[in-house]
């Protein structure tokens, strides 16, 4: 009876152990201390003692491969003459139907970054098939739950293989890159969906690389640019606060359509007002050819504003002014029409400062018009659809109320929504816009 | 109605219960000649004698163990503790043998016990004259918390301490011994677990202890001049601690700020801040705030002492965040 070689548990919630090289091949003899094979956990690299003294009859999974602890994964006989060569059934990861030829070099696996990952996401590959490498260079950024990392190509030579495509997840362990010490002639390119499933060869000489760098560099270099990419609301949740979360609820409002026109999070129950005003999705698609949206503020603060603009900044224009706070609110870089006193002035308004509004030549086609009907006596005002979105400003009492009228086509409806809140907010608190 | 000083008031307390009750009597450092560093006690000793009004050495473990021994045996001993920070010498006269005898002699024994002492800064006192240790014996069960806001609280709190059968600590304030309130000439008590509301308010709920109920109450007023209203709440005693009018309050105004002059960290306002969070969680708008004293021992420098505690600026500022829906904290 050959004595079975299992893969052992070395950690307390370790479930596979993925075998990083073989010690011995099928037909060597073999004593019990000997170092038989070397598994990598999430913690560690260790090496395994045979356990019993005999020959290696059958290696069931080969290097490379990942296998459930408990599972068969050698057998040591008494002779070296039932030598097995064929590839066991442990060896699951490698099926024979599939496997193709992939170049014989070192493999390169997906790193094991943290204590409970289970894959990790190549953000992006340095090299290019074919490509030269030394050991110490970048050869590609994973992502974890935690951070991106870069992680080095650990061998000297050339990239014969990339086995999986940037965007992917590749299980811990999996083999991802093969480097060879020649230049490959038909270096691979494949993606995990499409790529044939990893069959190293035997000679493939894992344990070099195991040995010399047996954890990955840790998360110094993780990409601050792909952290500042993810901002708070792209982990999918809102925030809200819990009363508003719950009146929401109870009202039957959906708190994903307020973060859909951008309204800035986090949300509180004065918010649920704003969401209540948004069109319904179905008035949307079918509405009418115009939209018209009115706001009434009890008190502007804009006409202060500007002088404090005058007297601070030295931005002595309160046309410029209320053009960039329209364009601000627009949230992109606009032309902004204003008409006042039947007089139009154009303006440039980049993104940033205040300061850096430009005029423009009245030929420009405006992406904002803001009339500013403040100082006369008009009181309503229901013009229809301009050439561009038209804010329309009249006085109210000691407020102001401001009307925005456009073409379906020019804005969505909770675009629209979300030009006219920006904007009142702005004229009711010029100052939170510097902020 | 009259307006007499906290001390005042405190005295009127100990008279009339001594007065009442032949088995209260008073203990402690310089309590009857000198009448304490803050005169709370002057003229007591004229009237009840030394048998009543007992002077001891300077051995505050000393005269706390006799107490607990009086207590259990048929006295209502006051015991004054001259500064609140020598609470440290009592601990264990406190809270392993007051608090707990009556649970551990399996309700044979009572501890009737009253022990009378301070907390508060900014009285230029430095670290171990300064501190607000009432923290520390809330967190034992056994003993009951009070901390008077006022002369009115500080009188009708302190009778209804000595007539309680089980150890009460109360701590006043140093700072308002000369603070005068209005108080009735007729008896009166304040029961032990019942908030009071100073102010009614919809908007924002402040809770406030001892001297920071006066803090919050300035904030109250300023925050009302820009169209804030604030509700200021006195829990009056923390054990028992009224939950019920707090989460009330809490419930309407889905905003709060619990400010508290022992220190921040592991602080009563955490306690607090953590009842409302559990038991008023969806009717919050903001997350509740606490405002303690800064965690660094009291400094004796004046003006970085007066930085350490919380004031009616302070309070309004964060007031005013949470009403704004700004983002306290990065989430």
């Amino acid at each position: 009876m050959p004595h079975e070689v299992i893969m052992p548990a070395l950690g307390m919630a370790q479930d596979t152990g993925l075998i990083v090289a073989w010690h011995k091949s099928p037909g060597d003899a073999v004593a019990a201390d000997d170092v038989l094979f070397e598994v990598e956990t999430d913690k560690a690299t260790m090496e395994v003692a045979a356990g019993a003294d005999g020959f290696v009859t059958q290696i069931r999974a080969h290097a490379g491969s990942e296998v459930p602890v408990g599972d068969v994964i050698a057998l040591i006989g008494d002779s070296s003459e039932a030598v097995h060569t064929e590839e066991g059934p442990a060896d699951a990861t490698a099926p024979a139907a599939t496997a193709v030829e992939l170049p014989k070099g070192n493999n390169v696996i997906m790193p094991a970054l943290g204590m409970a990952q289970d894959t990790g996401l190549i953000v992006a590959w340095h090299k290019a098939p074919g490509d030269s490498v030394a050991a110490g260079d970048i050869l590609f950024e994973v992502e974890t739950d935690k951070s991106t990392v870069e992680v080095e190509a650990g061998f000297d030579g050339f990239v014969a293989a990339l086995l999986a495509e940037a965007g992917e997840e590749a299980p811990v362990g999996e083999t991802i890159a093969v480097i060879t010490a020649t230049k490959p002639d038909k270096p691979v390119q494949a993606s995990r969906a499409s790529a044939p499933k990893v069959v190293p060869g035997p000679a493939a000489e894992i344990s070099a690389r195991a040995a010399e760098t047996p954890a990955p560099k840790p998360a110094k270099a993780a990409t601050p640019a792909s952290k500042a990419a993810a901002p708070v609301a792209g982990t999918g949740r809102i925030l809200a606060s819990p009363k508003a979360r719950r009146l929401a609820l109870e009202q039957g409002l959906d708190l994903n359509r307020l973060a859909e026109t951008g309204h800035p999070q986090p949300y509180h129950v004065a918010d649920l007002e704003t969401l209540k005003s948004l069109p319904t999705k179905g008035l949307e698609t079918t509405g009418a050819a115009t939209r018209r949206l009115t706001a009434e503020l009890p008190s502007e603060s804009f006409g202060g504003f500007a002088a404090w603009a005058a007297e601070a900044a030295g931005l002595k224009d309160a046309g410029a002014l209320l053009a960039g706070l329209a364009a601000a609110s627009l949230g992109r870089e606009a032309t902004v029409a204003l008409e006042r006193f039947g007089v139009a002035r154009v303006f440039s308004v980049p993104v940033g400062p205040l300061g850096n509004i430009a005029a423009a030549s009245l030929e420009t086609a405006p992406d904002l018009i803001v009339r500013d009907l403040r100082a006369s006596r008009i009181s309503s005002v229901t013009l229809g659809a301009e050439d561009a979105p038209t804010l329309t400003l009249k006085q109210a009492g000691d407020g102001l109320a401001i009307t925005l009228e456009c073409a379906s086509h020019q804005m969505t409806a909770a675009e629209a929504v979300a030009l006219l809140s920006n904007f009142a907010g702005r004229m009711e608190q010029p100052l939170r816009h510097l902020l | 109605m009259r307006n007499i000083t906290l001390s005042q008031a405190v005295n009127e307390a100990l008279a009339e219960e001594m007065r009442r009750d032949e088995t209260v009597f008073i203990i402690g450092e310089d309590v009857a000649e000198a009448g304490t560093p803050f005169k709370v006690l002057s003229g007591l000793v004229e009237e009840f004698g030394t048998s009543r009004v007992v002077d001891t050495p300077i051995a505050e473990p000393g005269f706390m163990g006799i107490a607990v021994g009086a207590a259990m045996t048929g006295s209502r001993p006051v015991v004054d503790l001259m500064f609140g920070d020598f609470i440290y010498l009592v601990m264990d006269q406190l809270c392993n043998q007051a608090a707990k005898t009556h649970y551990m002699s399996g309700g044979k024994l009572n501890v009737p016990l009253v022990l009378r002492t301070n907390l508060g800064a900014t009285r230029r006192s430095a670290a171990q004259h300064s501190q607000s240790l009432h923290a520390l014996v809330a967190h034992i069960p056994g003993l009951k918390v009070a901390l008077p806001s006022s002369a009115y609280e500080a009188k009708g709190l302190m009778k209804t301490a000595i007539r309680d059968n089980n150890p009460v600590v109360i701590f006043e304030d140093k700072l308002m011994y000369n603070d005068k309130a209005p108080v009735p000439e007729e008896e009166y008590l304040i029961p032990f677990g019942q908030a009071n509301i100073k102010r009614e308010g919809t908007d924002i709920t402040l809770i406030g202890t001892s001297s920071m109920v006066q803090i919050c109450e300035k904030a109250a007023e300023i925050l009302a001049r820009e169209g804030i209203s604030a509700e200021v709440i006195d829990p009056r005693t923390i054990v028992p601690l009224d939950e019920e009018t707090l989460l009330k309050s809490a419930r309407k105004t889905s905003r709060v700020i619990v400010v508290d002059e022992g220190h921040q960290t592991f602080g009563i306002t955490g306690e607090i801040a953590s009842r409302i969070n559990e038991k008023a969680f969806y009717h919050l708008d903001a997350p509740v705030l606490r405002m303690g004293a800064m965690d660094v021992p009291v400094p004796f420098t004046p003006a970085l002492e007066d930085l350490t505690v919380p004031t009616p600026e302070a309070v309004v500022e964060n007031a005013r965040k949470l009403m704004s829906g700004e983002m306290i904290h990065a989430a």
